[in-house]
């Protein structure tokens, strides 16, 4: 009992040592400091339209260059095919989408194996869906069986595809997670990543990635001082420091 | 006519900030936000080393070339004391991640007792870097690296004649890092504060060598080296998960913030039909009923302003919202009176300007907090091409969108629910972005100052020089 008493105690202090150590910024001046940073508007338009432009909202890159005055730094015609491949995927057009990959840039599968094996694993997996049994084991044969030779990190993935031909019930199945929309959503995101890195574009936009720096930053900041911090993202409201 | 109260708040008594802009006019926000554009948007500019500095090295012992970038050796060393060591002309600069130099070595002389490294101003100009106190050197003839008074520790290679050697320092991870030929030797921990020199040494008859801080290109890749730190500092913060679709909301209510109506609309069609559907802002939370509100009327004065079109603009906002251009002297009239004034000037109907001018603008002449821009304004009229003149800033798009920005945060405050005035004059999303920059700043200025600062100029920038940097390939 006495004990416990005491780690308490020792606790208590070291909570307090360092937030003595730490740097108190009241919410004054913390406000000062926000208003002295310059940031330009033309800068805020241009991290919106790379949501826009990269997250594959076309219509409203459009609508947002003519209301905003802000160039997509990139041809908006593009956007229209990578989304018409992305939607081709999601969809479960497979076939559909390896044609429009190719009209885009031949390269981007000739390049990228792991890819071309897995829009060719979605397109068994719909086959699947379909219930067309004959034409998916006539394709694993023909077309997933050789990409799984090629490849020994593709062969336990082509296994476990593979395996969907042995259930009579495939969306009850161990593997019938495959089944799933998520799969589809997680090839079409591959997709529109390669297709996007083959424009010499990110494949991610930037402002989930500032999003992430200043949580990190607060957290950063949290080791040396106490100041307002922004909890809420969606909110942006400031936070009274906890002194 | 009363002077100490401003359309807003004559409207609208709620509006209650512990702000800088709390008990003025909002408007007088938009007024420092202009003032920001008369001068270049910069990131942080430090000086950097550019030559040796012959005033301040060892003098007798070595000779400097003309253009002060290379040293040689001429007397016959006889003790520790002769060294012919010099530093850079200015310190490493530090608001950055990296900062790097080279040497090459024209001829090693008789001992090849060579040295590059860094040290602090009070360095004593007749010792290796790295014997003493205060300095870190990495030395040629025995490839070890000398920190402090006391023996080297070895460390890389040798290096001698034909060799290109180069010593930095590495900020975020607080290293000195050294190079030979273009490949990394090692890093080592910088425990060392304040400024720190570029130096470098000889210390036997004839050593040459020639410093290069950065005119001539790098043997070592200093922009991969670069890209390599920031990924790593990319992958930690890549670790942080953020709350689902929360991008999607911010840049939602951005539109919605600032009247981009029709962008929003496609925004909010595209959202619907993409697969599974993207969910929709619940009407009520996160403050969005207060952006929502005159939706069209700010869409309808932003394109007024944005084209140019400033009498229609000032005609709709009397009919809609006639406590906003109430009183004759506030922000927004000032910057309505002066794009359109500024839009005569670009439309090159300059007697029309004059005349406008002194009708208009003549009245915030002397008035406190205007009277720069005023004069900034009235200078176009000196230009014959006012577009290339010091306050040709005044005709670009930027400063048609500061008026329409002002305008939209001044209806939006007239709204019924609004409890806080910073929230019309900045989104959430600008918020945010000041807040990562302030943090980023704090937690620099708390580390001794040292390191990259956060500027969303330079961070958009980015990816553009890669891209540069490919094409340039």
């Amino acid at each position: 009992m006495m004990s416990l008493f005491w780690i308490v105690i020792r606790q208590l202090a070291e909570i307090e040592a360092m937030a003595a150590s730490k740097k108190v910024i009241t919410r004054e001046e913390w406000e000062k400091k926000l208003n002295d940073v310059k940031i330009r508007k033309e800068d805020m338009n241009k991290l919106v339209m790379n949501f826009l432009v990269t997250e594959g909202y076309v219509d409203a890159a459009e609508k947002f260059q003519m209301e905003s005055g802000t160039e997509p730094d990139i041809d908006l015609a593009t956007i229209t095919d990578r989304m018409a491949v992305k939607k081709a995927v999601q969809c479960g057009n497979v076939e559909d989408a390896i044609e429009k990959v190719n009209d885009l840039n031949p390269e981007i599968l000739d390049t990228n194996p792991q890819l071309f094996f897995h829009l060719q694993q979605q397109r068994f997996i719909e086959l699947i869906r379909n219930g067309k049994v004959e034409e998916a084991l006539e394709f694993a044969q023909e077309e997933l069986a050789p990409r799984g030779e090629e490849n020994q990190s593709f062969l336990e993935e082509l296994e476990r595809t593979v395996a969907l031909l042995a259930f009579e019930d495939v969306s009850n199945c161990p593997v019938g997670g495959l089944l799933d929309i998520s799969q589809r959503l997680k090839t079409a995101s591959e997709v529109n990543a390669a297709i996007l890195t083959s424009q010499s574009r990110e494949k991610d936009p930037k402002l989930p990635s500032l999003l992430k720096m200043l949580l990190w930053a607060q957290n950063q900041l949290d080791e040396k001082a106490v100041y307002p911090r922004i909890n809420d993202l969606s909110t942006a409201m400031l936070e009274d420091p906890a002194v | 006519m009363t002077t100490n109260t401003t359309a807003a708040t004559t409207n609208n008594t709620a509006i209650n900030s512990s702000s800088k802009y709390g008990n003025q006019d909002p408007g007088s926000y938009f007024i420092d936000v202009a003032r920001q554009y008369s001068s270049p948007v910069g990131g942080e500019t430090e000086l950097e080393p550019t030559e040796l500095n012959t005033v301040k090295s060892s003098g007798g012992f070595l000779v400097v070339s003309i253009d002060k970038l290379s040293v040689k050796y001429t007397s016959v060393n006889l003790h520790g004391h002769d060294v012919g060591v010099i530093q850079a002309d200015r310190p490493a600069p530090e608001k950055r991640l990296v900062y790097y130099f080279e040497i090459y070595v024209k001829n090693a002389g008789a001992k090849g007792q060579i040295a590059i490294g860094f040290t602090n101003h009070a360095f004593k100009m007749r010792r290796q870097p790295g014997w003493e106190a205060n300095s870190y050197g990495y030395h040629g003839d025995d490839g070890n690296l000398y920190r402090g008074p006391g023996t080297g520790e070895a460390f890389g290679p040798t290096f001698t004649t034909n060799d290109t050697v180069g010593a930095g320092i590495n900020y975020t991870s607080q290293e000195f890092f050294f190079t030979k030929n273009g490949a990394l030797v090692g890093a080592v921990y910088k425990d060392m504060k304040g400024l720190l020199f570029p130096t470098v040494a000889v210390h036997s008859q004839n050593e040459e060598i020639e410093v290069n801080f950065g005119k001539k290109p790098f043997a070592f890749d200093l922009k991969e080296y670069e890209r390599q730190e920031t990924m790593k500092q990319q992958m930690k913060v890549d670790k942080i998960s953020l709350p689902p679709i929360v991008s999607y909301g911010l840049v939602r209510s951005y539109l919605l913030h600032n009247g981009y109506e029709e962008t929003l609309n496609a925004f909010d069609v595209a959202s619907k039909s993409t697969i599974p559907p993207m969910y929709i802002a619940q009407e009520n939370g996160s403050g969005e009923q207060d952006i929502a509100y005159a939706l069209a009327q700010r869409k309808a004065l932003r394109q007024l302003i944005r084209n140019g079109e400033i009498d229609s603009a000032l005609t709709k906002l009397r009919e809609w919202y006639p406590q906003i251009v109430q009183v004759e002297k506030s922000a927004t009239c000032f910057l309505l009176h002066s794009q359109k004034f500024i839009e005569l000037v670009r439309a090159g109907a300059l007697e029309e300007a004059v005349h406008y001018g002194r009708i208009e603008l003549a009245k915030f002449f002397k008035l406190p907090g205007f009277d720069d821009l005023v004069q900034d304004c009235v200078a176009l009229l000196a230009y014959e091409k006012p577009h290339q003149c010091s306050v040709g800033y005044l005709l670009e798009e930027s400063q048609r969108e500061i008026v329409a920005d002002a305008v939209n945060a001044m209806i939006l405050l007239t709204g019924p629910n609004v409890k806080d005035a910073q929230s019309c004059l900045r989104s959430h999303l600008e918020r945010l972005i000041r807040q990562l920059t302030v943090c980023c700043l704090e937690r620099r200025s708390l580390n001794g100052g040292q390191g990259e600062a956060f500027h969303l100029h330079g961070a958009l920038k980015l990816h553009s020089g890669k891209r540069a940097k490919c094409s340039h390939l």
